[in-house]
Order: structure tokens, then C-alpha cells, then sequence
């Protein structure tokens, strides 16, 4: 670790602000445990644009709009925006949907497990657990010679997401009689508006600077060891949403009786195994992907359009988990989630002898 | 007149369409004409479905209601029984049972039906819903963990104590809120 390294600090700063400001929109309105979740906020936000029939889940996030305009903002600004495409888009935009399933049967993304472990929620453990070896296992296959297509430049493709967004920031100024939102249900749990606009915003542009990832954390965690400065990144994140859940008040420490958890650790840590190996083929967490296609990455925009897809089918489709437990759909889901994860990276071998 | 190159036509068409676009979009009547309106009336449809199933279910189980505050719980089951015939895994009835067998001293039966009452339907745990129990279902878990949890410590080995404590847990996890 390098202490004269500025980016080193600013991805310090950045962990710290995801942390802090994660676990205080859950004080400011958003659900327990839940003060950032990509994949909870995309099933939101699906439902508000009529993409799912679940009453309870509509609500156009403000956050989301502001992770992708606050990357898109920081890129311009820094001139580190670049179109680009290309690479695998069809497998690329179903595995974002199996993003989602893996966070729908954990009940969250990879940032929310931190923040589920900050406030003390112990079933996230396995989740970790998952992560880790999804992770492990992501790398494994690189190792065997999985290589995605190249990227290439690409002019004005890079721009269709950040656009889309845009026009979502429209609706939600404008709220047009088309977009529903719930009156019931985690839904109506939320921030005021221009709050969680400006943290996403904050967030999307320091994210975008220091290229702050969860799944990115531990991958350079296993390829680098100390030296990662993402692995700090991800330590001040995980200790900042300790110290403000502890000093809120809202930090209970058990396995039993959490917000939005279940006690299923098999299909929990098969959720998020699957969203770590996923992660790193396609180059990033759900937040990363957001990220991405913030600063011109026309793939990881085509990820993100599957999240959407993936948010409004595990939603319609039953495959969710809830404190019950996990829906036997949504278990034969994620093994499907495995199966073309495997059937993908068998197809993009370099060296097909090996 | 100039001849525009093929990339000035295009620039020029792009600017024309953008241009109509904002053009559109300012002078449209407000609610955005007829198109407006129908999303509008999804709305109103929406809230008056929403008030007609309430409606519908004060009045399906307004004997059993009555029977309730008659003093009557047990003739009060045998309606909701009848009524299930008719109205298979409706939510209402389950929370209308629980309650009752709740009264009745059965805690363990209370949970499990309030239980799966909520796994089909999260309304009993909004505040302001009309058909919130948000309350009941808190006083119930407070009863079940300090009630039921000494009784499982102590007999590890009980499955059907085990099964009611799990609901229980069930229960406190909803009662936490978070994503559902």
C-alpha cells in the first residue's frame, strides 16, 4: 500500500461515502438495511415503468438515475468518456438478467450484503461466502482462457443509455400519468427525492473516478493481496456502514428477525456465487455496470437494460425470495443462472484444446 | 443554394426532428391530451379496484364480523370455513381466523395463520392500509419470543415448536420491513 498514492485516497473517500450515506438513506426514508441496492432499486423502478405486475414494488429510484448521470457528469468533465461496444452484447445482456436473479434470491446486490452485514444481519454471511467463491470462480475461468470479444470504439452507441436515463430523470421531474407507484409495500420506503438524487449523483461520479467496484475489491483482493487499493476501498465502505449503523441506533446483531433477509444460506450463497462469477466475466458489479454505462460503455449498458428485464421477470415471474424463504422457481433460476455461465465461458475460450 | 453533404443532411434532419420534438412537447395541452387522459383513468381504475375489494371483503365476512362480537368465535370458524369453500387461500380469512384463535388462547395457531396471510399478501403490514394489523401482528410476536422461545430452548427437539418459532421469526423479519 502506497500512503502518497492519491487514487488510493480517493478510493478510500469513496468506499467512505458509499458506506456512510448507504446505511443514512435507510435512516432518511429507504428500507431497513436497504439504503443502496441496485438490484432492489431496478425492481423498483422496472415496476414503475409498468414492466411488472407486483403492486408493491414500483417506485422510479432517484439514486439509479443519479449512480448513471453522476458517471456520465465526472466522464464529460474528466474527459474520460468513451463510446465503445461490442463485445459479446447478447450473452452480455442476458447475463444481466441473471444478475438479478442471483440478487433476488439473496435479496440484494453485492452492496447491499455489506450493508446488510453493517447493521448485523448475519444471514448475509453466506452471501459473502457466495460472493467470494463466485468471485474465485470467475477468475478460475479466466485463468482457463475465457476471453469476452474485444471492445471497440463505438460512436454515439455509448450514448443510448445515459440518454435513457435522462428521459427517466423527465419522468421523475415530471411524473407523466403513465408511471405508477406503489401505495403499499417496501416501495413507499424512500428518501426524499432530491436527496437521493443528489447521493447518487455524489456517488455515480466518485464511483466513477476511483472505479470503485465490490466484486472488483475482491477480485484484485485475490490477484493483488495488500497492494489493491480497492480491497481499502471496500474496508472503509464496510466500516463506515458499522459506525454510522452503530451510532443510529438501527445495528442488531443475529440471525434471526433481520429486515428483508431469509435464513436459506444454501440458495443465499448460490445467489451470490452466481453474481461473482458473473461479475467478473462481464466486468463489474450491478453498481459498476451502472458505472459503466454512465462513462460511454455501450456493454455494460446492455447489462444494465437486462437488469431491468431480469427485475421485471423475477418480479412477474415469482422467482423472488422473501423472509419465507426462496420460491422453488427461483431456485431452478439460478441454477439456469449457472448453466449458461458455464455454456458462455465454454463458447469463449481462446485455446480451445485446454 | 449550397449542396449539403450527406452528413450535413443527416445533422440537419436531426436537428428538424429534435427541434419538432421540443416544439411538441411545449405546446401540448397540459396532461398530455387524450393519451394523458387514459393513463390518468388507469390511475383512477386502480384506486377504484382497490376500494371495491375492500368493499367486497367487509361485506363477504360481515357474519363472521358479527358472529365475533356476538360472543361467538367458535360459530365464528365454522363460517370462515364455509367461506374458504367458496374463497380458497383468501388472506383475509386467514388474518380473520388467526385473530379469532388468537382470542381462543391457540398462540400457536395464531402465528401460522397470520403467517401465511402475509405471504400472500403484505397489505396487513402497511400502516395506513385499511386492512392493516400491524399492530396485532407486533403484540403477537412479542408474545411468541417471550412465550415460546424459552419453551424451544428448553425442548430442542419439539418439531412442531420448532416449526411455530420459525413463523415467528418470519413474522419479526417482515415486521423489520426491508426490501420484500
Amino acid at each position: 500500500m502506497n500512503l502518497r498514492d492519491r487514487h488510493l485516497w480517493l478510493v478510500i473517500f469513496a468506499g467512505l461515502a458509499l458506506g456512510s450515506l448507504g446505511a443514512l438513506l435507510a435512516v432518511w426514508g429507504n428500507p431497513e438495511n436497504s439504503g443502496i441496492c441496485v438490484s432492489c432499486f431496478l425492481e423498483n423502478s422496472a415496476g414503475a415503468l409498468g414492466l411488472h405486475d407486483n403492486e408493491r414494488m414500483r417506485y422510479l429510484r432517484p439514486e439509479l438515475i443519479g449512480f448513471v448521470l453522476g458517471a456520465l457528469g465526472s466522464s464529460l468533465l474528466f474527459r474520460e468518456f468513451r463510446s465503445r461496444g461490442g463485445s459479446d452484447p447478447l450473452p452480455r445482456f442476458f447475463g444481466g438478467i441473471f444478475l438479478m436473479v442471483g440478487c433476488a434470491i439473496f435479496i440484494g446486490c453485492p452492496i447491499k450484503l455489506f450493508l446488510r452485514l453493517g447493521a448485523g444481519d448475519l444471514t448475509a454471511l453466506s452471501g459473502f461466502a457466495g460472493l467470494f467463491v463466485g468471485v474465485w470462480g470467475g477468475l478460475r475461468t479466466m485463468v482457463d482462457q475465457v476471453r469476452l470479444a474485444p471492445a471497440r470504439p463505438r460512436r454515439g452507441s455509448g450514448l443510448l443509455v445515459p440518454a435513457f436515463f435522462l428521459l427517466l430523470l423527465v419522468f421523475l421531474l415530471s411524473g407523466p400519468g403513465f408511471l405508477l407507484e406503489s401505495s403499499g409495500g417496501s416501495a413507499t420506503a424512500h428518501a426524499p427525492r432530491s436527496v437521493a438524487l443528489g447521493v447518487g449523483l455524489l456517488l455515480g461520479g466518485l464511483a466513477q473516478r476511483s472505479r470503485l467496484c465490490v466484486t472488483g475489491a475482491l477480485r484484485d483482493a485475490l490477484l493483488l493481496g495488500r497492494r489493491s487499493p480497492l480491497l481499502y476501498g471496500l474496508l472503509a465502505f464496510a466500516l463506515s456502514a458499522v459506525l454510522v449503523n452503530l451510532f443510529g441506533g438501527v445495528f442488531r446483531l443475529g440471525f434471526y428477525g433481520q429486515p428483508g433477509a431469509h435464513t436459506d444460506q444454501l440458495w443465499s450463497f448460490f445467489g451470490m456465487a452466481l453474481v461473482g462469477w458473473l461479475s467478473v466475466l462481464i466486468g463489474g458489479c450491478p453498481f459498476r455496470q451502472l458505472i459503466k454505462a454512465g462513462e460511454g460503455d455501450a456493454d455494460a449498458g446492455l447489462v444494465v437494460m437486462g437488469m431491468f428485464v431480469g427485475g421485471a421477470v423475477a418480479q412477474s415471474w415469482g422467482l423472488t425470495a422473501t423472509a419465507a424463504g426462496v420460491p422453488l422457481y427461483g431456485k431452478v433460476a439460478v441454477l439456469s443462472g449457472f448453466i449458461f455461465v458455464f455454456a458462455w465461458s465454454l463458447f469463449s475460450r481462446e485455446d480451445k484444446t485446454c | 443554394m449550397a449542396k449539403l453533404s450527406c452528413a450535413g443532411r443527416l445533422k440537419l434532419l436531426l436537428f428538424l426532428a429534435t427541434t419538432g420534438l421540443v416544439a411538441l412537447l411545449v405546446t401540448a395541452p397540459n396532461g398530455g391530451g387524450t393519451a394523458g387522459s387514459s393513463a390518468l383513468d388507469k390511475a383512477m381504475e386502480r384506486e377504484l379496484a382497490r376500494q371495491a375489494r375492500a368493499a367486497f371483503v367487509r361485506e363477504l365476512y360481515a357474519p363472521v364480523t358479527e358472529l365475533r362480537d356476538a360472543g361467538r368465535p367458535q360459530q365464528a370458524l365454522l363460517k370462515l370455513e364455509e367461506l374458504a369453500r367458496a374463497y380458497p387461500g383468501d388472506p383475509f380469512g386467514l388474518v380473520l381466523r388467526a385473530e379469532i384463535l388468537r382470542e381462543l388462547g391457540r398462540l400457536d395457531q395464531a402465528i401460522g395463520h397470520y403467517a401465511q396471510a402475509l405471504r400472500l399478501n403484505g397489505e396487513f403490514l402497511d400502516e395506513q392500509g385499511p386492512f392493516s394489523r400491524r399492530t396485532e401482528i407486533r403484540l403477537l410476536v412479542e408474545e411468541g419470543l417471550a412465550t415460546l422461545l424459552p419453551r424451544f430452548q428448553s425442548h430442542p427437539d419439539n418439531r412442531s415448536l420448532a416449526a411455530t418459532v420459525k413463523e415467528v421469526y418470519y413474522l419479526q423479519s417482515r415486521l423489520a420491513g426491508g426490501c420484500e
